[in-house]
């Protein structure tokens, strides 16, 4: 049996070859690891591969699960499964090309008015959530088309903020 | 001793003060709004009160409120806690009108410290050195820019009825200052319903030191020895330490007896924390006096085994103070880590939610005041603090190990958290070798990543996980308190 993973850019294809119960053979590139591993909860397994004891910590669905590793978070996708589904997917790994918040905030401040052409990274407008501050900045260079909120408004996520139209790619920013 | 208290705050302080109340044997009443109703303090409390909606205004905010319910609940005073109506002199007054006992100072010493310029004129009139510059607000900002030239640049401009960074602004030339009063002023008016400002000589990086103070009714003053609270982002401290490594005994000797004399100036009782940044050359300069029991008053605990909320109660039900300054001992080396649901990697985002599955970590010397638990449903509408992991070993060295240790076993999973980054701070090189200073993490984590050394094993968890679950129902996929019905289970036959 195969994956294939996406991990940030990167793309991993392992090779797994069930020995017995609890006992694996896992393959990558050069190298073959002998796994036997134990589910201990349903977020925690731990394996043995070469000796060395592994305690590691899962959560998510079936396509996209978040592992702990000593105190370090990695977001592994299934490739496959996430081409399957596509249009379904979240793909974490793409930038974000619209401004919407992470999470229900509240807008403190827009920072630009409509026309405003902005550059990449400028910042666009500030939202408040748990008593912080977050700044949502410009995903790319372009011109501001529509504000869609008002200071003081509460929004949800999938919310686009503020509109900002692309600069057509083969002119250069002034 | 009072028989009950109530505790006007929420999670992880609600329950560190009811640990000390259970040893005290002082019943403990929690309120709570319409999204805490599972939350932890509520659950641990011996009576809860439901306050309303979860808008701090509606609920923990909310002093009619409160009042009633430690009237309707017999309790005989109020610990406010850190934060919401902590520093609160109006709340303080109004307790006091109903025949409740406030936990903390008197109002009107907390409405004295709280306006930044009244405090500096008190420090100054007893001799405690403050950071050069003005001791009245001012609106006028060419009167702001002839103090300023007087002064030198750059200079800093503060709000007089500050905190948090609001209202403050650095400013490295004439040009400027203008535009900065402006502004600075603006927002401390919506922050804090005051527009008043006031500038400070700017300090370039000094470090941020503190000193714990307790003061019974009877003139009595102790200081607890010294946090150092250098590492911050946007001005909120995430990484304090104690004893500082900056400190000598005779520099903690000088600034111990201006703390001492700040808390005596200002007529203070109960628990404090005097507040100074130290600069390159070991001169020091008042700060602010913070009338309220601190989010880091833990590591002072490990290091001197004295109860802070212990002497807060028996200060506040009229005791004196049962020790001296020279008894006072620290041992050893305490580090706190503020756990926060943030998301590192995406510009600390606040990161509410689900926690899904959970796992403190334990040990020697190992203390974890924990508001959460698996299962809970982090809120959007409160500070984002989880948890505080505090190690405490026989020196630096051992207790940043030991930090590191616990941060790694630490597992909180279905929300982000500040760990991986507090792992990277803790083994750097400059928090190593003491170098920490509170421009500290814009000079050194700039755009930070955490190193992914452990692609493969993440990858072998997946797998593994994955066959685990096609193994068997994956019942549990459900988070920990969730209601299943027979629907969930039924998998391709639901329609």
């Amino acid at each position: 049996m195969h994956y294939r993973f996406k991990m940030s850019e990167e793309t991993l294809t392992y090779g797994v070859d069930p020995v017995k119960e609890n006992h694996l053979k896992v393959s990558t590139g050069e190298k073959t690891l002998d796994v036997s591993y134990t589910v201990i909860t349903d977020h925690h397994v731990h394996w043995v591969v070469d000796g060395v004891g592994v305690n590691a910590f899962v959560t998510g669905e079936k396509g996209e699960k978040t592992i702990l590793i000593r105190g370090v978070s990695y977001v592994v996708c299934d490739a496959d499964r996430a081409e399957r589904t596509r249009k379904g997917a979240r793909d974490l790994t793409r930038l974000p090309q619209v401004i919407t918040p992470p999470m229900p905030s509240v807008v403190i401040r827009i920072m630009v008015a409509e026309g405003d052409s902005v550059q990449k990274g400028d910042s666009v407008i500030v939202l408040t959530a748990m008593k912080m501050e977050t700044t949502l900045t410009a995903p790319f260079p372009g011109r501001v088309t529509g504000i869609n909120v008002s200071v003081g408004e509460k929004v949800m996520p999938g919310k686009i903020l503020v509109d900002i139209e692309k600069e057509p790619e083969d002119t250069q920013s002034t | 001793m009072f028989k009950k208290i109530l505790i006007a705050n929420r999670g992880e302080i609600a329950r560190r003060i009811m640990y000390t109340c259970r040893e005290m044997g002082v019943a403990t009443v929690a309120v709570y709004s319409d999204v805490d109703r599972n939350a932890v303090h509520v659950l641990e409390a011996d009576q809860a009160v439901h306050l309303g909606d979860a808008e701090p205004a509606e609920s923990y905010l909310n002093i009619d409120k409160i009042i009633a319910a430690a009237k309707e609940t017999r309790a005989e005073a109020i610990h406010p806690g850190y934060g919401f109506l902590a520093e609160n002199a109006d709340f303080a007054e109004r307790c006091e009108q109903n025949g409740l006992i406030f936990i903390g100072p008197p109002a009107p010493v907390i409405r004295e410290l709280g306006d930044k310029t009244v405090a500096r004129q008190t420090m100054i009139k007893n001799g405690v050195p403050v950071i050069p510059g003005m001791t009245r607000p001012e609106s006028d900002p060419q009167t702001i820019a002839r103090e300023a030239d007087g002064l030198g640049y750059p200079v800093l401009i503060k709000a007089a009825a500050g905190g948090g960074g609001k209202g403050m602004r650095v400013v490295q030339t004439r040009a400027e200052i203008r535009e900065a009063c402006l502004s600075a002023a603006s927002e401390a008016a919506s922050a804090f319903g005051n527009g008043s400002i006031y500038l400070e000589k700017y300090l370039a990086r000094p470090r941020h030191i503190e000193f714990q103070i307790l003061a019974d009714r009877y003139g009595n003053v102790v200081h607890l020895l010294e946090r150092e609270c250098s590492i911050q982002r946007r001005h909120q401290k995430i990484i304090e330490e104690t004893p500082s490594p900056a400190m000598t005994p005779e520099l903690r000797e000088r600034m111990g007896k201006a703390a001492v004399a700040a808390a005596r100036a200002s007529g203070y009782v109960n628990a404090g924390t005097v507040e100074f940044l130290l600069d390159r050359d070991g001169s020091f300069y008042f700060l602010e006096v913070n009338t309220r029991l601190q989010v880091e008053h833990p590591i002072t605990e490990m290091v001197t085994g004295i109860d802070i909320v212990r002497h807060q109660l028996s200060i506040a039900a009229g005791d004196p103070l049962n020790m001296v300054q020279e008894e006072i001992q620290g041992r050893g080396h305490a580090i706190e880590c503020r756990i926060y649901a943030e998301d590192p990697e995406q510009g600390f985002y606040p990161s509410p939610g689900k926690i899904t599955y959970m796992k403190e970590p334990s040990g020697p010397g190992i203390r974890n005041d924990c508001g959460v638990y698996a299962g809970f449903q982090v809120p959007v509408e409160y500070d984002p603090i989880l948890s505080k992991l505090i190690a405490h070993a026989e020196n630096r060295d051992a207790a940043i190990q030991r930090m590191i240790q616990a941060l790694q076993a630490y597992v909180i999973l279905g929300i982000r958290t500040g760990i991986p980054f507090l792992i990277d701070v803790l083994r750097s090189e400059a928090f190593v070798t003491g170098e920490t200073f509170t421009d500290f993490l814009i000079s050194n984590f700039v755009d930070w990543k955490p190193e992914r050394t452990a692609a493969d094993m993440a990858c072998i968890a997946y797998i593994i996980d994955d066959l685990a679950g096609q193994n068997k129902t994956k019942v549990s996929s459900a988070g920990a308190g969730e209601i299943l019905s027979p629907w969930h289970s039924l998998g391709n036959w639901r329609r």
